[in-house]
């Protein structure tokens, strides 16, 4: 038995490459692998039935700013699908692989569905972790993945940034607050995935902070039982965008069948999808219909807190910016 | 050819037993413990599960590729390996020191960086990257370049097994063959191959196995493609990164098979080794 | 065959080891060179082999110039001072590997190499050692392969490098007499090196004392003895003193089968 499974394991390899019209490539950052394996399978059976042609879909998954940065070196990626704009603004600046108004291309700023940054803790949250505050305290430890290279840990960068400019009321303040909070990461990971994994599997830290979809994703997996989500009074709209990279669809000729694969985000079909993934969905009736999932709470944009992402990538993360500075002197 | 020390000069057996003890101890921790545990988890499943996780599409091409880059990069240096041991055993000449330094120089790099030179030379923002690109020439991302970086963290295991060989052998047996009117290629295959052929069976043991089971420098060059640029090492990370711990280490299990059969080999190549004819017999006076 | 070696130098880094050395063998002839260790009697033989290559001058074999011609084409046999046999072929295969070796269509038929290599064992008297390994033999068996080996190829010359060099001195010496006699047999030219005043003197036709790089004479061995060119010669041969008497026949030694232990049989 376990031998014919091998052997259909191989002609399955072979059926697809032979079979399949259209190959498209997704870069995308580390959480979706789920939802994409998913959202790739209807979108096949879509692209089938509409234009009558077999699509498959490679995925590559790793930390966001890693992938763009794969990407600019020539990973020939048809889509990405990363966690900020930023990181696809890199690439177009970089390597011109895309128009510099990819944004303007797509509904909703190019981003289908959205998603924030919450806690992640242990079951009966024995540290009674209520809010941003809470993660400075000497006595917890605290996962998060490395700004450098990670989509996700910008959003939680920003978000800690947000809430303690507001409490201290400065810059100065927020900055010191952030310094207290990274002191307090045990290990920083390459993607968010990582950082997930070291809290969950190896069970290290007492609190991650971790996109919405990866927490839910954990308390909904195997050992979901063993952790609670815990949202904090302020948090940060993340809004990771996609965007077809012209010119390797161009010379893939995959041009249609890109665009097709991203508009599909946004029909109802990828929004239940996504919903299903613990992303938050832009179509309306779609996320009444999930309405119970997701917890309320203030949700700041990048543009009004830090004055958009070109401004917020300078200021923080770039070489020698405030991260480094925080991080810096261990 | 054992010798046994006599007991008036080796340890007392207390001692002996301590030292073999620490030895096994050490040994049972590092290595025996984590081969059971991997085992141990892959079957956790049940056999099914098992077989499934190596039976899955993306296993299998993780697989292939895996056997792949190390079809290629063993031979390669093995090529490699033997003219560069011949040339330093049997020539002199200026440099000599500065290859000897550069066939280390993988071992002295961290293979995360190995991986990156390739992406620094080959990458679109690369020397060649334009020149590439304009001739639809993939290498970073693609297998070329996983197999470049593999040949290259390969590289010294080969030639660094042979050339003390070769050196303590000498040149004479291979300038006998030349006053008795033999070729080159003649000289290399039938007086200097026999002679080596136990070192350069153990290196390509070690070679085989690094190029496996490389994964930093792989990683830096591999675009992480589902199915298509993975090797065993990565999809066994990726596996892990989806929570599925079982099939991960099933998967991981296959590595852990190629260590055991590489210890063997070792042990059994050693072996021969030690009892080859011709090895030197201490000369008695008549 | 007749060997020219004209005006050959050659240095090494930091030092010179031949220095416009001149010497000429005639056919037949079994020449020693002789002199203390570094005075280049080695490099001159390895030169004259082609297994090192000149600075300046040339190796004329019957006048043919040797400079362009591999080791592999000058129908040279060397015996080395530690035998360099093949440590992984027996001492049948060893002795037949020049043959082997041979282009096909010049490859004698495996008949033929083998009358020919039981043949040289014959003459070496090692037949019954055919089939084993080097290591299984002692340091006089080993060298009589390497000589056997050497002459299967039927050399046009003979080189021997320090051949006794590493055996003890009783072997030693009786396979002194043992090379003498088979150069009457053979007739090959012959150069042996060595830096034993006795071994030179008792076998060889011709001296040549080699010193620093130079030769200090060329001659009979009583000539060298009892006319010595140099200040040198007359030092590095002054303990051996020949009585006049035997001056004259010392160079022909009796025809005498050598003594069974020699060859590694017990004493009757």
């Amino acid at each position: 038995m376990p031998f014919k499974q091998l052997l259909a394991g191989f002609a399955l390899t072979l059926a697809l490459t032979a079979h399949a019209d259209v190959t498209l490539l997704n870069v995308s950052y580390d959480p979706t692998r789920e939802f994409y394996q998913d959202f790739n399978a209807a979108f096949a059976r879509h692209w089938q039935a509409t234009a009558g042609e077999a699509v498959k879909v490679n995925q590559s998954h790793g930390g966001s700013g890693k992938q763009a940065r794969a990407v600019i070196d020539g990973l020939e990626a048809d889509v990405v699908t990363l966690a900020l704009a930023y990181d696809i603004d890199a690439i177009a600046s970089a390597s011109q692989q895309l128009p510099a108004d990819w944004q303007t291309r797509l509904p909703d700023n190019s981003t289908p569905y959205t998603s924030t940054i919450v806690f992640l803790v242990r079951k009966g949250n024995p540290l009674a972790i209520k809010d941003w505050d809470d993660l400075v305290r000497k006595d917890v430890s605290v996962v998060s993945p490395n700004p450098k290279t990670s989509g996700g840990a910008r959003w939680n960068y920003l978000a800690a940034w947000a809430y303690a400019r507001e409490t201290t009321g400065s810059e100065d303040g927020a900055k010191a607050f952030v310094a207290n909070l990274f002191r307090n990461v045990a290990v920083l990971d390459t993607g968010a995935r990582g950082a997930t994994t070291t809290f969950v599997e190896r069970g290290i830290g007492d609190v991650l902070i971790a996109w919405e979809n990866e927490a839910y994703l954990a308390t909904a997996g195997k050992a979901g039982a063993e952790f609670e989500i815990v949202t904090p009074s302020i948090s940060i709209l993340a809004e990771p965008p996609v965007a077809v990279v012209s010119k390797v669809a161009a010379k893939h000729g995959t041009g249609q069948a890109a665009q097709a694969y991203l508009e599909y985000l946004y029909s109802e079909e990828g929004q239940t999808l996504a919903a299903e993934h613990f992303f938050r969905p832009r179509d309306a009736t779609v996320a009444a219909k999930f309405a119970g999932r997701f917890t309320d709470t203030r949700l700041v944009t990048v543009d009004e807190a830090f004055g958009g992402w070109a401004k917020a990538q300078a200021e923080h993360f770039a070489d020698g910016a405030l991260f480094d500075q925080i991080f810096a002197p261990q | 050819m054992k010798h046994r020390l006599p007991s008036t000069v080796s340890e007392p057996a207390p001692v002996r037993w301590t030292l073999i003890g620490i030895a096994l101890a050490f040994v049972i921790i590092t290595l025996v413990l984590p081969l059971a545990l991997v085992l141990s988890q892959a079957l956790a499943g049940g056999v099914r599960e098992f077989w499934g996780a190596l039976a899955e599409p993306d296993a299998q091409a993780a697989l292939r590729l895996t056997l792949t880059a190390a079809a290629i990069a063993v031979p390669a240096n093995l090529v490699f390996g033997v003219c560069a041991a011949w040339s330093i055993a049997k020539f002199e000449f200026k440099g000599k020191q500065l290859l000897l330094t550069l066939i280390d120089l993988p071992f002295a790099v961290s293979p995360v960086i190995s991986g990156l030179i390739y992406v620094l030379l080959f990458g679109l923002q690369g020397w060649f990257g334009p020149w590439l690109a304009a001739h639809d020439i993939k290498i970073i991302f693609a297998v070329p370049g996983i197999v470049l970086a593999t040949v290259f963290v390969t590289f010294p295991f080969i030639a660094r097994e042979l050339i003390p060989v070769m050196q303590e052998q000498g040149t004479d047996e291979e300038e006998a063959a030349a006053t008795l009117g033999a070729g080159g290629w003649q000289t290399f295959v039938r007086v200097t191959l026999p002679n080596i052929k136990w070192a350069l069976l153990y290196g390509v043991v070690l070679c085989n196995a690094r190029a496996m089971g490389e994964f930093g420098a792989v990683s830096v060059v591999s675009g992480h493609i589902r199915g298509m640029t993975n090797t065993l090492p990565l999809h066994v990370e990726i596996l892990y990164n989806e929570y599925n711990a079982v099939a991960a280490f099933s998967v991981a299990s296959l590595l852990m098979l190629l260590a055991i059969v590489t210890l063997v080999l070792k042990t059994w190549i050693e072996g021969r080794a030690h009892r080859q004819v011709g090895a030197p017999v201490m000369e008695t006076v008549r | 065959m007749s060997i020219l070696i004209d005006n050959v130098s050659k240095h090494f880094v930091g030092f010179r080891a031949l220095s416009h050395v001149s010497l000429e063998i005639p056919t037949g002839g079994l020449v020693a060179l002789l002199g203390p260790s570094g005075c280049g009697k080695t490099t001159l033989l390895r030169i004259v082999a082609g297994l090192d290559r000149q600075d300046s001058g040339r190796i004329l074999f019957d006048g043919d110039d040797m400079s362009r011609i591999h080791t592999r084409d000058r129908r040279v046999g060397f015996v080395f001072q530690h035998y360099a046999l093949f440590r992984h072929m027996t001492v049948f295969d060893n002795v037949a590997f020049g043959l082997t070796v041979r282009p096909r269509r010049l490859r004698p038929g495996a008949d033929e190499i083998n009358a020919k290599v039981c043949e040289l064992l014959t003459l070496v008297q090692l037949e019954g050692l055919a089939q084993r390994y080097p290591s299984q033999l002692s340091g006089g068996q080993r060298q009589r392969v390497a000589l056997a080996r050497a002459l299967a190829v039927n050399p046009k010359v003979l080189l021997l490098d320090e051949p006794f060099g590493a055996l003890d001195a009783r072997v030693r010496k009786e396979l002194r007499r043992w090379l003498r006699q088979l150069h009457d047999e053979l007739h090959v030219t012959s150069i042996f090196v060595t830096h034993d005043q006795d071994e030179a003197l008792e076998v060889a036709d011709t001296v040549v004392v080699m010193n620093a790089g130079r030769i200090e004479q060329i001659g009979s061995p009583v000539e060298v003895c009892e006319a010595p060119a140099t200040p040198f010669v007359r030092e590095f041969l002054g303990e051996v003193s020949l009585p006049r008497a035997e001056a004259a026949t010392l160079v022909r030694l009796p025809a005498k089968t050598p003594s069974p232990e020699v060859f590694g049989r017990a004493a009757p």
